[in-house]
């Protein structure tokens, strides 16, 4: 696909995405260290996992243990100090690096506190238009991106920011960063403080990037929506991988998942009460009602 | 603690309160009665936008009222600049993003931030600063810069500087929203325990889970009440739930799933053990 050789002053993809191809992701021995006065606070030490195209991984772990800076590492805000983020298999030598590193969004924890243009549509052109997009490719892609969350163009475009409710908010910056077509996507916590019901519209609108293959790193403390959207688990403890791979509710898993502050999904719980076999236990409400009626 | 005219009075005690921000087409809030009694544990649901965070600042003496009949906090006149500045004292108020609450060079300094200001003497104020870092798991950071905390650590950081200062009501915006599931039972744990030694607690979530622990729940639909009652009470009415933008508890989110699939309950099930009851005595 174009995205591939996209460079700057061209826009990847066509719309709709229906045949978008994810990124892959490798992060091999990743550490890195935040600078602090008296000494350096180590967040990520030794990450290696790889993330295949169209996948989808739930980054998950206590408060503090290195889920955001991860996302920042992979997204090549902090560099690492030692080891790699290669991003379909091109590490920061490749002379193709720069162009897939404008493939991958990233959402950022309450990312509505950095809307700032005066029109809806302005803040979702900022980044296409910073990446150097014609304005001709840059009105469809907004259009598009609008219309994905929920927020179409022709109700939506023209309204000033802060005019919207605080889960509108939330759908518009996500539409900043979809607007430029990312193949990899980070979101940080991005259901916390939305009602249940924006929720819902957010979870729908990830399962439909997911089916368009886009990548998905999703870092959240919800065990239910992690669950419900994530094929894989990556559990960080103090900045070290202590899990990864697929959903694993084995007894020694619960002990994991415990010492690391987090939860079984609801829904595995319930199959394990109810004597079933947690690690075939369904995705959703819907689909367990199936399974019990 | 201090004194408040009539000790029996409500802590807050709201009529017809009405807020607009500037330029905004609509108010707010509007036309919005609210009491609250000391040790009352009332949790607070809307959708975003409802006016739930608005009304934390009204409470907490920190907006001027665009109107109300009377607004009473701790027996401060919220309508008064005097009696907003008295309310401040006694109303701690959480704010939803952490980021604006915490101004210290770093943490051990910014829980005692508030005390200082009181003129608390300096061994008090370490006590006082000790307690509240080992309530909230916070002694291994005490030095750390709050910029290097991560969301869940700034949460736990502004909520001990909220609750060291002696107290008669919290207004708490949504905090456990960026906490790992053991730290949001340990604030909603620390919530009750406050609740018992007799403060009341406001308590703002999405998380319809915690409005279990509430002695009462109220939903808030475009600045105005659209429901005060129990959580079982809100959560039998499925329309208004979905009308407010809420939704229900897991489990009675598929014991309503189950009952669109004809197998229907005495009552929707709301917890793990009534879902488990409701499959068992179900044929």
């Amino acid at each position: 696909m174009s995205g591939r050789e996209a460079a700057g002053g061209a826009a990847p993809d066509t719309p709709g995405r229906a045949a978008a191809d994810g990124m892959v992701l490798t992060c091999r021995d990743v550490s890195f260290s935040y600078e602090e006065a008296r000494a350096p606070i180590p967040a990520l030490r030794d990450v290696s996992f790889e993330l295949g195209a169209g996948g989808s991984l739930a980054l998950m772990g206590a408060s503090g243990s290195g889920k955001s800076t991860l996302l920042q590492v992979v997204r090549g805000l902090d560099a690492p100090e030692a080891g790699a983020v290669l991003l379909d298999g091109a590490g920061l030598a490749d002379a193709r690096y720069g162009a897939l590193q404008r493939e991958v969004g990233l959402v950022f924890q309450a990312p509505e506190l950095q809307l700032f243009a005066a029109t809806a549509r302005d803040d979702v052109a900022f980044g296409p238009r910073r990446l150097g997009w014609p304005e001709e490719q840059v009105t469809p892609a907004v259009d598009d991106a609008l219309d994905l969350v929920g927020l179409p163009a022709a109700r939506f475009a023209a309204r000033h920011p802060y005019t919207l409710s605080g889960g509108e908010q939330r759908r518009l910056a996500l539409a900043g960063v979809l607007a430029m077509r990312p193949r990899l996507l980070l979101l940080d916590e991005p259901f916390v403080s939305l009602d249940p019901s924006t929720r819902r519209q957010l979870a729908g609108i990830l399962e439909r990037l997911k089916a368009a293959g886009v990548t998905l790193l999703l870092a959240t403390h919800d065990a239910d929506l992690a669950w419900a959207l994530c094929d894989e688990l990556l559990v960080l403890r103090e900045g070290r991988v202590v899990a990864a791979g697929a959903w694993d509710f084995s007894p020694a898993a619960g002990r994991l998942l415990a010492v690391n502050r987090l939860r079984e999904p609801f829904l595995v719980d319930l199959w394990r009460r109810l004597g079933r076999d947690p690690q075939r236990a369904p995705r959703t409400a819907a689909e367990a009602a199936e399974a019990l009626a | 603690m201090s004194s408040s005219p009539d000790e029996t009075a409500p802590l807050f005690d709201i009529s017809g309160l009405h807020y607009r921000y500037v330029g905004a087409q609509a108010d707010a809030l509007a036309d919005l009665d609210l009491e609250v009694q000391e040790g009352e544990f009332v949790a607070l649901v809307g959708a975003n936008g409802s006016g739930k965070s608005t009304l934390a600042r009204l409470l907490g003496g920190l907006e001027r009222p665009a109107a109300a009949r009377h607004a009473v906090a701790c027996g401060h006149d919220l309508l008064t600049e005097t009696g907003r500045l008295a309310a401040r004292r006694d109303v701690g108020v959480l704010f939803q993003n952490p980021e604006n609450q915490l101004v210290a060079q770093c943490v051990e300094d910014d829980v005692a931030f508030g005390l200082e200001n009181l003129a608390w003497p300096a061994a008090d104020i370490r006590r006082r600063v000790d307690e509240m870092l080992a309530r909230f798991g916070l002694e291994g950071l005490r030095r750390r810069e709050p910029h290097l905390l991560s969301g869940g650590q700034k949460q736990r950081t502004a909520l001990a500087g909220v609750i060291a200062l002696p107290r008669r009501v919290l207004v708490l915006d949504e905090p456990t929203a960026m906490l790992d599931p053991a730290g949001r039972d340990e604030v909603l744990e620390a919530v009750r325990e406050l609740r018992d030694e007799g403060l009341a607690i406001v308590y703002i979530t999405q998380e319809m889970d915690e409005t279990a622990g509430a002695d009462r729940v109220i939903a808030l639909e475009r600045g105005t009440e659209a429901y005060a009652g129990d959580a079982a009470g809100l959560f039998a009415d499925v329309a208004l739930v979905r009308r407010l933008g809420l939704g229900l508890p897991a489990a009675g989110e598929l014991g309503l799933a189950l009952a669109e699939r004809g197998r229907g309950f005495r009552g929707l099930p709301l917890t793990m053990g009534e879902l488990l009851d409701a499959l068992a005595g179900a044929p």
